[in-house]
């Protein structure tokens, strides 16, 4: 069975962010693979109860190791990489500044690649980025965004410090990968969801003020369940012949954002404002400018690149996915919507 | 035309490219980091045209007037004097150095030199503590103040700063003398000391760790602090840091025919008399006067919204405008030595009496030690012994 990927049970595969909301995931399925020579970082302040759980409920889990450190230590980065064959590198900063951003985002995978490429075996490394990287200003609505979409030229003025931890962290790759002949993968997940998260997506809309506006309209969602997503991430780091790939992750059916949100007022009650795309257009191109007129009194979070991205509406596509990695979903959206919705308690009422 | 240049790429440094963008007459001409990528990150954003990761070279190739340096405290003093030998007038974020020595051996040298100096205390610069120091020279207090209050509180909820400190001991806010405490408590201190004499007779100091912090980890810090004060003169303070009382940020100056009280999360500065009223007139007038107060502070902070001057980092702009005024005019420096230095020697104490020198100098040199026991290292067994009185000279 093994033959059929890059790596064998044998080598030594390290998975960074391993106690995320996905990254446990892609242990379980690592583990699920026969793969449990496995290493897996984790911050000193991070809470291992998901983890630990999982690792119990698996016969071969007791042989994981936990490696508790910091990406920004070269050290704890070399201890890490010590004889990896593969890095499924889930990492990532949520700082909301650019400079926290970049300097967990970019900084941390550099040290990472650095000690990979020094004290690992390399047969690849496989960066997980965000459909944050994708700018749509220059797309139709309603248009499909693939991995040929452009990337965000200003995250600065898109006020999106994730996006710009996310763009120069995928630019260092690619560079490590020409540079150094470093094997990789980029995989971008879409919206991902699933019990373990409560948040709702930007891309439904915001809760400010106490009150959930809509902006998502009718826009298809770029759903993708976490069970779903961490498969794909496996397979980007297992399958041959895919080297400097870059891979969009969404699964096959999607919702709109109006049907996710009506599912999700029906299990919890919340109130929600409708707000049209083109009133939300408007807003945050008034925004913007009074932003700028205001030499920024007010910061410009809302702004046409984020009004773009996020509310315009596109399609999204699976296609190079289910076709390169010969990835399917292996959870339906019907069970998946139950999986979420599952973590709330009915409403009261 | 100043040339600046930054010295430390984290995120300070956003806020004070922000800041200097926004004042006339300077040009930001190159950032440093030890990290060039860091450097290179903050150039790109704001089109900053030279980056290095060395800090002789940047000064020899660049000539900055001005020297922000934003870096870790640990590093401050040893940067700071190669700015200064260099013959650039320096800006020391907060915490101005690790100790009171240190800071006095920087501005003596740059007196020596002719350069000047400023702290990061910025929050001594916002609207409200402008039109706080207006009034207490207008003579409102009445005098020389009786009390002062200062509170400073700090939210554990935003994990994104406290995680990496809680769970790293080796991370440098862990490494420096008083901890999470000495990152932080200098904006509250700087208040206080700027309406104390220079001999301060009585410091009596209490900390202990709240019960949130001890489900985070990392047992062997503290994130309640308590200090009262009293100077030569018998004015007394209190400072109050805690990260349990949430959204609290104000200074109250209580003098003999009035007070003030400048909160900095509301914007607010509410004056009140010191007198009576007949009878049940008590219970009317004062309230009436207080909902006016804070009436009036609701329409300044409209004026000043729609005047574009309600920016939130205004007080780190303003002194920074300042600084560079008193460096092109020879005017003052916008926060006295005095302060600085004194807020330095309050701080060594302070940390003198809730760390023993034995474990102030582990923090030093070594910090991954956790106790196994659950006790806390950094101070004196039970609550009795972690409240210390001392006087100083």
């Amino acid at each position: 069975m093994t033959l059929k990927y890059i790596v064998s049970p044998a080598d030594r595969i390290l998975v960074t962010g391993s106690s995320g909301f996905i990254g446990v995931k892609v242990v379980e399925i690592l583990l699920e693979y026969g793969f449990a020579n496995l290493g897996c970082f984790i911050r000193p302040s991070s809470r291992l109860d998901r983890l630990k759980e999982r690792l119990e409920q698996c016969p071969s889990g007791k042989n994981v190791e936990l490696i508790k450190g910091d990406l920004l230590s070269r050290d704890d980065c070399r201890k890490a990489a010590e004889g990896v064959s593969l890095v499924l590198h889930l990492a990532a900063g949520m700082e909301k500044s650019f400079a926290g951003a970049f300097m967990n985002s970019a900084l941390a995978t550099r040290n990472l690649m650095d000690a990979f490429l020094e004290y690992g075996q390399p047969k690849r490394f496989v960066n997980v980025s965000s459909f944050a990287v994708y700018s749509t200003l220059n797309l139709k609505r309603g248009a499909i965004l693939d991995e040929t979409c452009p990337l965000e030229e200003a995250p600065q003025e898109r006020c999106d410090a994730y996006g710009f931890g996310k763009l120069k962290q995928e630019e260092l790759v690619k560079q490590y990968g020409e540079r150094d002949e470093m094997p990789y993968v980029i995989v971008r997940p879409g919206v991902v969801f699933g019990p373990g998260k409560r948040d709702l997506s930007g891309r439904v809309g915001i809760d400010t003020f106490g009150i959930f506006m809509h902006l998502g309209g009718s826009n298809h969602l770029p759903l993708t369940f976490v069970d779903n997503c961490a498969e794909a991430i496996v397979l980007a780091g297992l399958t041959p012949g895919i080297n400097a790939e870059t891979f969009n992750v969404v699964d096959d059916e999607s919702l709109t954002s109006r049907q996710f949100l009506r599912a999700y007022r029906k299990k919890t009650g919340r109130f929600s404002i409708s707000i049209p795309y083109p009133v939300t257009c408007a807003l945050c191109l008034l925004w913007d400018k009074y932003a700028k007129w205001s030499n920024y009194q007010l910061p410009a979070v809302f702004n046409r690149r984020r009004c773009s991205a996020e509310w315009k509406g596109n399609r999204y596509s699976n296609r190079k996915l289910r076709e390169l990695l010969r990835w399917q979903p292996r959870i339906s959206m019907d069970k998946a919507m139950e999986a979420f919705l599952g973590q709330f308690e009915a409403k009261s009422r | 035309m100043l040339r600046i240049a930054i010295i430390g790429c984290g995120k300070v440094a956003d806020q004070h490219v922000g800041a200097i963008h926004r004042i006339p007459s300077c040009r930001i001409v190159s950032v440093c980091d030890r990290e060039l990528l860091m450097a290179k990150q903050l150039c790109e954003r704001f089109h900053i045209s030279e980056c290095f990761s060395d800090v002789q070279e940047m000064l020899q190739s660049t000539h900055p007037q001005v020297v922000h340096i934003t870096t870790p405290p640990q590093s401050h003093f040893q940067l700071a004097k190669q700015c200064l030998e260099f013959g650039s007038h320096v800006y020391l974020e907060k915490p101005f150095t690790v100790t009171a020595e240190e800071a006095e051996e920087l501005i003596e040298f740059a007196e020596r030199r002719g350069l000047k100096m400023t702290a990061g205390h910025n929050y001594q610069f916002t609207l409200e503590m402008l039109e706080m120091r207006r009034l207490a020279k207008a003579g409102f207090l009445g005098g020389k103040p009786v009390h002062l209050e200062s509170y400073w509180s700090y939210d554990l909820g935003d994990i994104s700063y406290v995680g990496p400190v809680l769970g790293n001991p080796a991370h440098w806010v862990r490494r420096l003398p008083g901890q999470l405490f000495h990152n932080i408590i200098s904006h509250g201190l700087a208040k206080l000391v700027e309406f104390l004499d220079d001999e301060l007779t009585e410091i009596i100091v209490t900390a202990h760790q709240s019960s949130q912090l001890r489900l985070l980890g990392a047992k062997e810090v503290l994130d309640e602090l308590r200090v009262l004060i009293r100077d030569k003169s018998d004015t007394t303070a209190l400072f109050c840091f805690s990260t349990q009382v949430k959204n609290l940020n104000q200074l109250r100056i209580y003098g003999p025919s009035g007070s003030i009280t400048a909160d900095i999360i509301a914007g607010t500065v509410v004056r009140k008399e010191n007198r009576a009223y007949k009878s049940y007139l008590t219970y009317f007038l004062p309230p009436l006067k207080d909902a006016r107060e804070y009436l009036r502070n609701a329409s300044v902070n409209v004026i000043n919204f729609v005047r574009q001057r309600l920016h939130q980092d205004f007080g780190m702009k303003e002194l920074i405008q300042r600084f560079y005024q008193s460096i092109q005019g020879e005017t003052p420096v916008p926060v006295p030595y005095r302060e600085i230095i004194l807020t330095a020697r309050l701080m060594d104490q302070i940390f003198a009496q809730i760390y023993t020198d034995n474990e102030a100098q582990e923090c030093h040199n070594e910090v991954n030690r956790v106790h196994s026991d659950g006790r806390l290292p950094v101070a004196r067994g039970g609550i009795t012994d972690r409240t210390r009185r001392s006087a100083s000279s």
